[in-house]
C-alpha cells in the first residue's frame, strides 16, 4: 500500500479499481486543544468509538471506526497539544504515536480563526513527512469575524491538502473523508535517497548547513533512514529534543550522528549567539507569521475585539482610575444599603429568640444568673454575635467582588493599579500582595516573596497592612451606620481609598529614603476577555469567602471574646462592692487598663476608655473592635423586649422577619436604580436601617461626634495590624522590621486621626 | 525582526506594563499565537510567569491566618484571583 518517492521498484498507488481486498488504515487526528478536534472525531466516527487510556498514562485515548469505499479506517484521537515536542505528557503521547505507529494519514485539525498558533503544530507534523490533511475547522466562526482564508494558497505553501470545514454542522466532512482516503491510498514512505521534497521552513544558512550534514549521516544508518524523515530528524536533534535524543541513543551506531548534532549545535550557537532550538523555533514562527499574512485577509478592525474596545476606556491611563474608583464606590454603596436588612434580621434572631432560648436552657439547669450565663450571653453572644451580625455585609461585598472578578474587570483593576504604581516609581509587582491585603494582610505579607529584590520585598511588606482588610469592614459599617446613616457606604469607600493613598504616600516616602532600589523588570500582563459572570461561580466564591469569615469568627473571635469578657468581669475599682461577673464594665480590669491609655486619644476626639479598650483588643483581631465596643458600651448582650413567646412562635417570627428582610432587600436593590425609590413613603429610622445592635448604635451616637467617628475609623484603618500579621511580618522580615512596622503604623494612625479631628474642628466641622 | 524575538524585545523595551492584547496588536500577532510564543520564552527561562498563586509565594505562612481552616492558598477564601503576568528574567 505504500510507495517511495524515487524507488522505481515500488508499485504505483493502489486504487479501488485494482484491488477489492478490504484492508485497514490508521488515521491519527492531531490538533491544538479547543480547535474542534473532538467534534471532527465524533462527526467522522459517530457512535463507533472506544474510549480508554494511553498505555501507562492517565490521558484519555479515543479510537473510532469509519468505512470509506469498502476500506476500514481506524481513527485515533491524539491528545490536544500546541507542539510536537517533549515538554508535556500529552506531547510525548502524540509524538510517540506518530513516530511508532506511523499512521497512514494524519488529519491535522486547525482552528481557522486561530491559524497562527495552530499552524505551529501543523508545520511540525508536516515536517515528519507523514501523509497529512489539514482540516480547517470552525470556518463559520472565522467567516463571521470577516476572515477570508486563501485555502489553495495555504495548501500550496504547506504541501498538503487543505479542507475548509465546520465539523459541528457537517460542512466539509465529505471532502475531508475524500482527502483522507486519497492520502491513505497514495501514501509515500520517507525519502531515503536525498531527493527530499522542497523544505517547508527555511531555517537559515547556518542551521540548514548543519541539517544537511546530519541528514547525510542519518541516511547511512539502516534503521534511522527508514524510521524517520532525515530532515525532520536532523531538526529535532538540533533542537535537543529529549524524546528524539533518547530514541536515537537507544540504537546502535548512532554515536557519530549524536556527536555531529552536538558539534552542529555549538557551531550554530557560536555563529548566531543564541540557543539552537530558539533559533529554529524563531524561524518556524517567522514562516508561519509570513504565511498567515499571505493567506488570511482580515477586516481592519478585527484585531480590536469587543474586550479591546471596552479596555480602551477601562484601562485608559487617565479614565481608568476614576472608573475604578466609581466602580468600587458603587460596590460599597450597594453593600451598605442592600445588606442592612439582613443585618437587622440576624441581630434580631441573636438578640431575640437565640438569647431567650439560651437563657431558658441555662435557667433550666440551674445556671441562670450565674457567671456561666454571663459568659455565654455577654461574652459569647455579645462578642461573637456582634461580629456574626455582619455576615450579610461581607457576603454582599464578596458577591460584588466575585462579580467583578468573574466578569474580568478585577484583572483590569490590577493592571491599572500596577501601571499606576509603576508611574509613581513603586514596584509594579507590589500590586499582588497589596491587593491580597484587601482580603487579609497575612497572605499579602507572604505574597511579597514574589519580589526578588529584598528592599522591594520589605517595602511592600510594610505597605500591605495599610490596605483595608476584610476584618476592618464591620468597624466602618457600625460606625458609619450609627453616625452617618444612609451615607455609611461613602465612609466605607473613603476608608478603602484612604488606605491606598496612605500606602502610596508612605511607599514613596520610604522608596526615596530607606529603600532606594533599581528599576523593575519589564513585564506583560494577561487580560482575560470580558464575559458575563457565571452565577454559580460567583455564588461559590461568595460562599467560600463568607464561610472563612464565619469560621474565623467562631474560633479566634470566640476565644478573644472570652478573654475580653474575663477582663470586663474582673472587678478592679469598687472591688468590695462587686464580685466576679457582676461588676459594671466601667469598674472592670479592662476599663482600668484602657483608662490609662485613653488620654493618648484625647487629641483625636475619642479619649474614652471604651474606644481605647476596643483598639487594644483590636490587636488580637480587628473584628474584636466591634465586639469590644458591643461589650463595653452596652455592658451586656442586647436582649429584645421580654415578651412571652413559645418556641414555635419564635420560629415563625424568624421565618417571617427573614421574608420581610428579603423583600426589603429586593426593594433596596431596585431603589439603587436612578429615579427609583421604593421606600419613598416610609419614614427612615437610621438606627433601624442600621439593623445592628440598636443599643450600641444609640450609645455610639452619644459617644462620638461625626468628626470623632471619622477620626476613629481612620485610626482603625491605619493602626498596627493584628497579631497574626505581626507574626507574618516577623517571620518574613525579622523582629526589628516587625517592630518598625508596628511603631510606624501606630504613629501614622495617631497622626492621621489627630489630623482629621483637629483639622475638622479648625474647619468648623465638629 | 522575526516574531519570536520581537515579542521578547517588545516586553524588554516596554515603558511600563503592557497587556497581551495590546502587544499582539502592536506586533500584528494573533493573541493565541502570542501566548504560544510567551509560553516558549517561559519554558526557555527568558520570561517568568506569575499567576494569582505562584506556588508557595502567596501561600499561608507557618502562622496561617490565625485559625484559618484551609490548607493553602488554593483554597484560601480571601485571596483575589489575579491575572497572569510575565516578566523578563534577569532584567531587574
Amino acid at each position: 500500500m505504500t510507495r517511495r518517492c524515487c524507488d522505481i521498484e515500488t508499485p504505483p498507488p493502489i486504487t479501488l479499481d485494482e484491488t477489492h481486498v478490504r484492508v485497514g488504515f490508521h488515521v491519527a487526528l492531531a490538533g491544538n486543544p479547543n480547535c474542534g478536534k473532538t467534534t471532527i472525531f465524533n462527526a467522522l466516527t459517530g457512535a463507533r468509538q472506544h474510549v480508554g487510556n494511553w498505555p501507562g498514562k492517565t490521558i484519555e485515548r479515543k479510537e473510532g471506526q469509519i468505512e470509506l469505499h469498502g476500506y476500514d479506517f481506524t481513527l485515533v484521537d491524539l491528545p490536544g497539544t500546541y507542539s510536537l515536542s517533549a515538554f508535556s505528557a500529552e506531547e510525548i503521547v502524540a509524538m510517540d504515536y506518530l513516530l511508532d505507529a506511523r499512521p497512514d494519514v494524519v488529519v491535522i485539525a486547525v482552528d481557522a480563526g486561530n491559524l497562527e498558533r495552530n499552524l505551529y503544530l501543523a508545520t511540525q507534523i508536516i515536517e515528519t513527512k507523514l501523509p497529512a490533511v489539514l482540516a480547517l475547522n470552525m470556518m463559520d466562526a472565522a467567516e463571521a469575524r470577516g476572515l477570508s482564508i486563501d485555502t489553495a494558497r495555504l495548501s500550496a505553501a504547506l504541501g498538503v491538502p487543505v479542507v475548509p470545514m465546520v465539523a459541528r454542522s457537517g460542512r466539509g466532512l465529505e471532502a475531508l473523508k475524500a482527502q483522507m482516503f486519497d492520502a491513505a491510498l497514495n501514501r509515500e514512505e520517507p525519502c531515503t535517497c536525498g531527493c527530499t521534497p522542497e523544505k517547508l521552513v527555511d531555517y537559515g544558512r547556518e542551521v540548514e548547513r548543519e541539517i544537511a550534514a546530519l541528514q547525510d549521516i542519518a541516511r547511512t544508518h539502516p534503521v534511522l533512514r527508514h524510521r524517520y524523515d532525515t530532515r525532520w530528524l536532523a531538526i529535532k536533534l538540533l533542537e535537543s529534543d529529549p524524546n528524539i535524543l533518547a530514541r536515537v541513543s537507544a540504537l546502535d551506531g548512532t554515536e557519530a550522528l549524536l556527536d555531529a548534532a552536538q558539534a552542529g549545535i555549538r557551531r550554530i550557537e557560536a555563529a548566531l549567539g543564541d540557543d539552537s532550538d530558539i533559533l529554529i523555533t524563531d524561524r518556524r514562527y517567522g514562516f508561519i507569521n509570513g504565511l498567515v499574512r499571505e493567506v488570511v485577509k482580515r477586516p481592519p478592525l478585527d484585531r480590536h475585539t469587543r474586550s479591546d474596545r471596552i479596555d480602551q476606556v477601562l484601562t485608559h491611563p487617565l479614565l481608568g482610575l476614576p472608573v475604578f474608583a466609581v466602580m468600587m464606590w458603587l460596590v460599597f454603596q450597594m453593600t451598605a444599603n442592600v445588606s442592612s436588612y439582613y443585618v437587622d434580621w440576624i441581630d434580631g434572631v441573636i438578640a431575640g429568640p437565640l438569647t431567650r432560648w439560651t437563657a431558658a436552657l441555662l435557667g433550666s439547669v440551674g445556671l441562670g444568673g450565674t457567671w456561666v450565663e454571663s459568659l455565654v450571653l455577654d461574652g459569647v453572644f455579645g462578642g461573637v454575635g456582634g461580629v456574626l451580625v455582619f455576615i450579610p455585609v461581607l457576603a454582599f461585598t464578596y458577591f460584588f467582588i466575585a462579580l467583578l472578578e468573574d466578569s474580568g474587570y478585577m484583572a483590569r483593576a490590577a493592571f491599572l493599579m500596577d501601571r499606576f504604581m509603576h508611574w509613581l516609581g513603586l514596584h509594579g509587582k507590589s500590586f499582588i500582595p497589596m491587593l491580597l491585603g484587601f482580603g487579609c494582610s497575612v497572605p499579602g505579607v507572604y505574597a511579597t516573596r514574589t519580589l526578588e529584590n529584598e528592599r522591594d520585598r520589605l517595602l511592600t511588606g510594610l505597605l500591605v497592612p495599610f490596605m483595608s482588610c476584610g476584618a476592618r469592614l464591620p468597624v466602618y459599617i457600625v460606625i458609619g451606620v450609627a453616625l452617618f446613616g444612609a451615607r455609611a457606604g461613602t465612609l466605607v469607600f473613603a476608608m478603602y481609598i484612604l488606605g491606598i493613598v496612605v500606602a502610596i504616600l508612605v511607599g514613596l516616602l520610604l522608596k526615596h529614603t530607606l529603600f532606594r532600589s533599581d528599576e523593575e523588570a519589564p513585564f506583560v500582563i494577561e487580560l482575560p476577555p470580558y464575559r458575563v459572570p457565571s452565577l454559580k461561580s460567583v455564588l461559590l466564591h461568595t460562599w467560600e469567602r463568607t464561610k472563612g469569615f464565619v469560621e474565623h469568627a467562631t474560633s479566634v473571635i470566640l476565644i478573644a471574646s472570652i478573654i475580653v469578657w474575663l477582663l470586663v468581669s474582673i472587678p478592679v475599682t469598687a472591688a468590695g462592692e462587686a464580685s466576679f461577673a457582676q461588676v459594671d464594665a466601667e469598674n472592670s480590669a479592662l476599663a482600668a487598663v484602657s483608662r490609662w491609655i485613653a488620654p493618648a486619644f484625647e487629641p483625636a476626639g475619642f479619649g474614652n476608655w471604651q474606644s481605647a479598650s476596643s483598639l487594644v483588643t483590636g490587636f488580637i483581631a480587628k473584628e474584636m473592635i466591634v465586639s469590644t465596643l458591643n461589650i463595653t458600651y452596652t455592658g451586656e448582650a442586647e436582649v429584645e423586649e421580654d415578651v412571652a413567646t413559645t418556641f414555635w412562635q419564635d420560629l415563625g417570627e424568624i421565618g417571617l422577619t427573614f421574608v420581610q428582610a428579603t423583600w426589603d432587600t429586593i426593594r433596596a436593590t431596585l431603589s439603587l436604580l436612578p429615579g427609583v425609590d421604593l421606600f419613598a413613603n416610609e419614614p427612615v429610622d437610621p438606627v433601624e436601617e442600621a439593623g445592628g445592635n440598636a443599643t450600641l448604635v444609640a450609645t455610639l451616637q452619644s459617644a462620638f461626634t461625626p468628626l470623632s467617628a471619622v477620626a476613629f475609623t481612620v485610626f482603625v484603618l491605619l493602626t498596627a495590624p493584628c497579631v497574626t500579621t505581626m507574626a507574618a511580618l516577623r517571620h518574613e522580615f525579622g523582629t526589628k522590621w516587625m517592630a518598625f512596622s508596628v511603631g510606624f503604623m501606630l504613629t501614622i494612625a495617631w497622626l492621621g486621626a489627630v489630623l482629621v479631628y483637629q483639622g475638622g474642628r479648625l474647619l468648623g466641622l465638629g | 525582526m522575526s516574531p519570536l524575538y520581537a515579542v521578547l524585545d517588545a516586553i524588554k523595551n516596554a515603558d511600563g506594563p503592557v497587556s497581551l492584547s495590546r502587544l499582539g496588536r502592536e506586533l500584528d500577532i494573533e493573541p493565541d499565537a502570542l501566548q504560544g510564543m510567551i509560553d516558549f520564552w517561559v519554558r526557555k527561562g527568558r520570561l517568568r510567569m506569575q499567576g494569582a498563586l505562584p506556588g508557595s509565594a502567596t501561600g499561608c505562612g507557618p502562622a496561617g491566618c490565625v485559625s484559618c481552616p484551609v490548607d493553602g492558598p488554593e483554597s484560601c477564601p480571601v485571596l483575589l484571583h489575579m491575572p497572569r503576568r510575565y516578566e523578563v528574567v534577569g532584567e531587574q
